[in-house]
């Protein structure tokens, strides 16, 4: 019954020791806020309590994708750059890419209004 | 049946028809001449189907080709082509005529009619001849200029290469007609409607008539007897979320167990031809439970009401926003006024409706891949709204050419029934709903109520503005809460307000529900804001715009968001504005008297450019005929993004405009930059685009290169990233309000002249004159234009337009702008560059144009007959009771 205060779309919270800006989908803001302390802390808050090489792979590659086309990659283009099949990669963020390898990697969501 | 024989465009045709078959239909549908286009349901009101009749301009929608023997019909596309253009083509091209395109075949269709009669027509007779025809994004004015310069040509004072900037000249501050003017002046522009995909189904939704119901049970069996019917879909039919999230996920793709408000779409019927999909709609039989309507926010608000979300409080957001101490302020301030004002719920009313097309297609590795062509504005975050709401990720999403938008495109609609077919039967599917369910299915402009105190001190200064206002959110939340923060960020304006106390409300009712619309939030709180500001000037008997000029907010002062500015140039406007405002009150003396007498009104607005948090990227990339491309996800509806981009591009690389490419309407090579909204993208994504095209400069530079092939011998990359961000980031305070507000401004001084008819309360408006500043201007006409179209919209939204759900079905009962509504305009442009503006400081116009527009009309109107009218529209009815009461 609580009444929404504020903004939906921008909050800070502390993660890994930084004051970090996220949107209400608790996606980070900036991209370039993004540490490998974050992500650990990002992940085991999605329930993954230690990120395996597997994972990283599927981070580092979002990143790099990211970084290079200037938004996130589909299914099938993380399935070819990480040579992981979508069963494995699902089975490694359990709670879904979009929702938690994404926000995992650091990648905001696409801007909606502004 | 019937066998005609008609010439269409010089070539003879023989045809067996259905008594039924427009003219329309029969251009579009089976010769496939798309430059006659759709908007009205073929009522007759738009004109954007006008075509040549035996030499008469007619609306091909009203006439039945079985009527048509012997006919001789000339369309847009007979006129000429982009590589080979008609003279009142050209003209068009030239004038900044053509912002969305949507209405310019027909416009140039009924110009050829007047031309061949009469090829020096005079102002009224250009507007006698083109009232048959809509604009929504201009104002008329280009149109009317353009007529009579294709007069001057057709008479041979002037060609073409005379009036036609040179490409090889000046490539910024230079009116070069915009990229796709020709093929939209020719009719070979593609819309959403006009994509050929043949075999594929049609479809038509059915709607909720009811503003709140349960649905009980959706009964098929008389629809699926009819012709031509292939099949239905309801939402269990869809195998994603079935929610259309922007901000909050309560918007249903198709309404599961609850229709929320008059137009909810319930269910989806596939066929053959569009006829039969929406014949077969209306026999789709839905039993309904009717459920309490909650009509207003206060219903909404009050105890025990029933909810419109059962897990959500109607009464969905609040925030306030607090600047020193505003009840002080107003105990000691000299002056005060108080009042109430409100606005209506509207329509943005682009011509186009919401046409999408989809369908499966193999991609580059054999996999099926989702192609879904609509009306997006932002084309990234829609991507990731249908793979979420369809469960299927393998999406590519396509911007065909828009037909204006005004905001409202920021919010998916059309696009995810058709994503949505298209998986379910596995077929091609088109869904172009008529303008009725277009109305339906789109947001509309957030109705708000808001209550005002304003002070001032005995030297004049403000002290003090404190607001409550009440949001109507509507069915659905959209980006209610951004359309807040929009209005808490720019709330003291362009003033200096040491205090300030607001308080903002966003109420979920069962209306119609509320999104983007121009200006988005600022429109509605700036109307109360203005007025107030000259109510209050007027009892302290001060000159409005002397008022404005000493309570400029000036550097180192704060917004109400406590925000320090460093750049102010509004009193730059109100300088220029001066001498006309002078004249403007000399002449209204002469008009004093008698029944119909006339007011001046002065409104202002400074308008936030430029979002804490906001980012953008693009790639440019030399290519290797020596051209660039330029790829950014950078919609551009109307407004004139795609001459921006390629001035801005030509401009840093010294090279001809035809060098320059666009690769920015498709989800699969472009960078996902944000909304072609928040007249954003002018300072964003056109400062990510200069970041690119220097780096780029710079790489060639550095190694002496002038050709790809010299870049790449030098081992320097041919793709660079250009980027922009804004300095600040993050929410506002949500005890205060206070935070980081938008890092530049555009600003401007409106004037408006009107004429009142004590009797009948009607009001023409004289002419609009608007002083602005957005620092340097990259194309004039094209900025001119968005002026000119902003105030005649802001006019509608003054005067005229609401949206009455289940009233408002079509533009007459809309009362959408006609040629009879248009007025005289005139701009006064300032170009003060802004510290971190784009190429020189530039920033963007598009939605500031109307933000001053309703204050000043009605401020003129009380000027002339002395009421105010503070709840929109001011209609006649309303200014003659106002007038009954004095």
């Amino acid at each position: 019954m609580n009444v929404d205060r504020g903004e939906l779309g921008q909050r800070y919270r502390s993660l890994a020791g930084f004051t970090l800006l996220f949107d209400n989908e608790g996606f980070l803001w900036e991209p370039a806020d993004w540490t490998e302390e974050v992500a650990i802390e990002l992940a085991r808050e999605n329930g993954i309590d230690v990120l395996t090489e597997d994972h990283w792979k599927v981070i580092k590659f979002m990143r790099e994708f990211y970084f290079a086309y200037g938004k996130a990659p589909l299914n099938k283009q993380l399935r070819k750059g990480t040579g992981l099949s979508i069963q494995q990669i699902e089975k490694l963020f359990p709670l879904g890419i979009k929702k938690s390898a994404r926000l995992i990697a650091g990648l905001p969501n696409p801007r909606a209004c502004l | 049946m019937k066998r005609v024989k008609l010439t269409v465009n010089g070539l003879d045709y023989e045809v067996v028809v259905d008594e039924d078959l427009t003219l329309l239909d029969l251009l579009r549908d089976e010769l496939h001449l798309t430059g006659a286009k759709q908007s009205c349901d073929k009522k007759g009101q738009c004109g954007a189907c006008t075509v040549l009749m035996n030499g008469r301009a007619v609306k091909s929608c009203l006439f039945k080709v079985a009527k048509l023997d012997g006919a001789d019909i000339i369309t847009v596309e007979g006129l000429g082509t982009p590589d080979n253009p008609h003279l009142i083509q050209e003209a068009f091209a030239l004038s900044g005529a053509i912002q969305c395109g949507f209405c310019t075949p027909g416009m140039i269709m009924a110009t050829k009619a007047l031309l061949d009669k009469n090829n020096n027509p005079t102002t009224e007779e250009i507007k006698k001849a083109l009232r048959g025809n809509l604009c929504r994004c201009t104002g008329y004015v280009k149109i009317i200029d353009a007529v009579k310069l294709a007069g001057r040509f057709i008479r041979g004072e002037i060609t073409p290469d005379e009036v036609r900037p040179d490409p090889e000249g000046d490539k910024v501050g230079v009116s070069h007609p915009r990229p796709t003017a020709l093929e939209k002046a020719c009719g070979t522009a593609r819309y959403t409607a006009d994509y050929l995909v043949p075999g594929a189904m049609e479809l038509a939704a059915v709607h909720s008539p009811y503003a709140h119901a349960k649905i009980k049970n959706i009964d098929f069996s008389e629809a699926e007897k009819m012709p031509g019917v292939v099949g239905f879909m309801t939402a269990k039919d869809i195998k994603g979320t079935n929610r259309l999230v922007m901000n909050i996920d309560d918007r249903p793709l198709l309404c599961e167990d609850k229709v929320r408000y008059i137009g909810d779409p319930v269910a989806v019927v596939a066929a053959l031809t569009r006829k039969q999909a929406r014949e077969a709609a209306k026999a789709v039989k839905v039993e309904y439970e009717l459920l309490p309507v909650i009509s207003t926010p206060e219903e909404g608000m009050a105890e025990g009401a029933v909810r419109v979300h059962d897990d959500k409080p109607n009464l969905c957001f609040t925030h306030p926003q607090i600047k020193g101490d505003a009840e002080k302020a107003l105990k000691e301030s000299a002056y005060v006024v108080e009042a109430h004002f409100k606005t209506q719920l509207n329509h943005q009313a682009p011509l186009e409706p919401e046409a999408s097309v989809a369908y499966l297609e193999e991609d580059e590795d054999g996999e099926e891949q989702l192609v879904v062509v609509g009306r997006s504005i932002n084309i990234h975050k829609h991507l990731g709204v249908l793979q979420d709401a369809l469960g299927f990720d393998n999406i590519v999403y396509e911007e065909a050419v828009s037909g204006g938008q005004f905001g409202m495109k920021v919010e998916i609609t059309s696009e995810g029934i058709a994503g949505a077919a298209a998986l379910h039967f596995r077929r091609p599917v088109r869904y172009v709903p008529s303008l009725e369910e277009s109305m339906q299915l789109t947001p509309k402009r957030h109705p708000y109520d808001m209550h005002v105190k304003i002070g001032a001190d005995s030297n004049g200064r403000l002290t003090d503005y404190d607001i409550d206002f009440i949001v109507d959110n509507g069915a659905y939340h959209s980006n209610g809460d951004v359309i807040i923060n929009r209005s808490l960020r720019m709330l003291s304006g362009s003033y200096n307000i040491p205090n300030v106390k607001a308080m903002a409300k966003l109420v979920y009712t069962n209306n119609p529900w509320g999104s983007s619309a121009r200006g988005a939030g600022p429109p509605q709180t700036n109307f109360a804001l203005e007025c107030a500001v000259n109510m209050l000037a007027y009892k302290m008997g001060i000159d409005p715009l002397q008022f404005r000029l000493q309570n400029s907010l000036q550097p180192g002062q704060s917004k109400s968001t406590g925000t320090v500015v460093k750049e102010w140039p509004f009193p730059v406007v109100c300088e220029a504005i001066k001498p006309y405002y002078e004249k403007a009150l000399e002449e209204v003396a002469k008009y004093r008297s008698g029944n119909i007498v006339r007011g001046i009104g002065i409104a202002a607005g400074s308008f936030g450019i430029g979002s804490p948090g906001d980012k953008a990227i693009v790639y440019v990339e030399l290519e290797p005929d020596d051209s660039i491309t330029i790829y950014g996800a950078i919609a551009d509806p109307g407004e004139g993004n795609e001459s921006m981009l390629t001035q801005l591009a030509a401009d840093v690389l010294e090279l001809p405009l035809d060098k320059i490419r666009l690769y920015t309407r498709r989800t699969d090579k472009t960078t996902a930059t944000g909304p072609a909204a928040g007249s954003r993208m002018t300072y964003m994504a056109g400062g990510a685009l200069v970041d690119g095209c220097e780096q780029l400069k710079k790489a060639m530079e550095e190694c002496g290169a002038k050709t790809y092939e010299a870049l790449k011998k030098a081992g320097k990359p041919t793709r660079y990233t250009g980027n922009k961000k804004t300095l600040t980031a993050g929410p506002l305070d949500k005890e205060t309000g206070q935070g980081p507000a938008y890092e530049s401004e555009v600003h401007a001084v409106q004037m408006a002249e009107v004429e009142v008819n004590k009797e009948t309360g009607e009001v023409r408006i004289v002419k609009m004159t608007t002083a602005v500043d957005s620092g340097p201007v990259i194309n004039r006409l094209n900025y001119e234009g968005q002026l000119e179209g902003g105030a005649d919209m802001g006019a509608g939204f003054a005067l005229r337009e609401v949206f009455v759900a289940g009233e408002t079905k079509d533009w007459k009962t809309f009362k959408f702008p006609t040629m009879d509504t248009a007025f005289d305009m005139e701009s006064i442009i300032t170009e003060t560059p802004r510290l971190r503006g784009t190429r020189g400081g530039s920033t963007g116009v598009g939605e500031m144009t109307m933000v001053p527009t309703a204050p000043a009309i009605v401020s003129a109107i009380y000027d002339a007959v002395g009421v105010w009218i503070t709840d929109l529209p001011a209609t006649p009815e309303k200014i003659k009771a106002a007038l009954q009461k004095k």
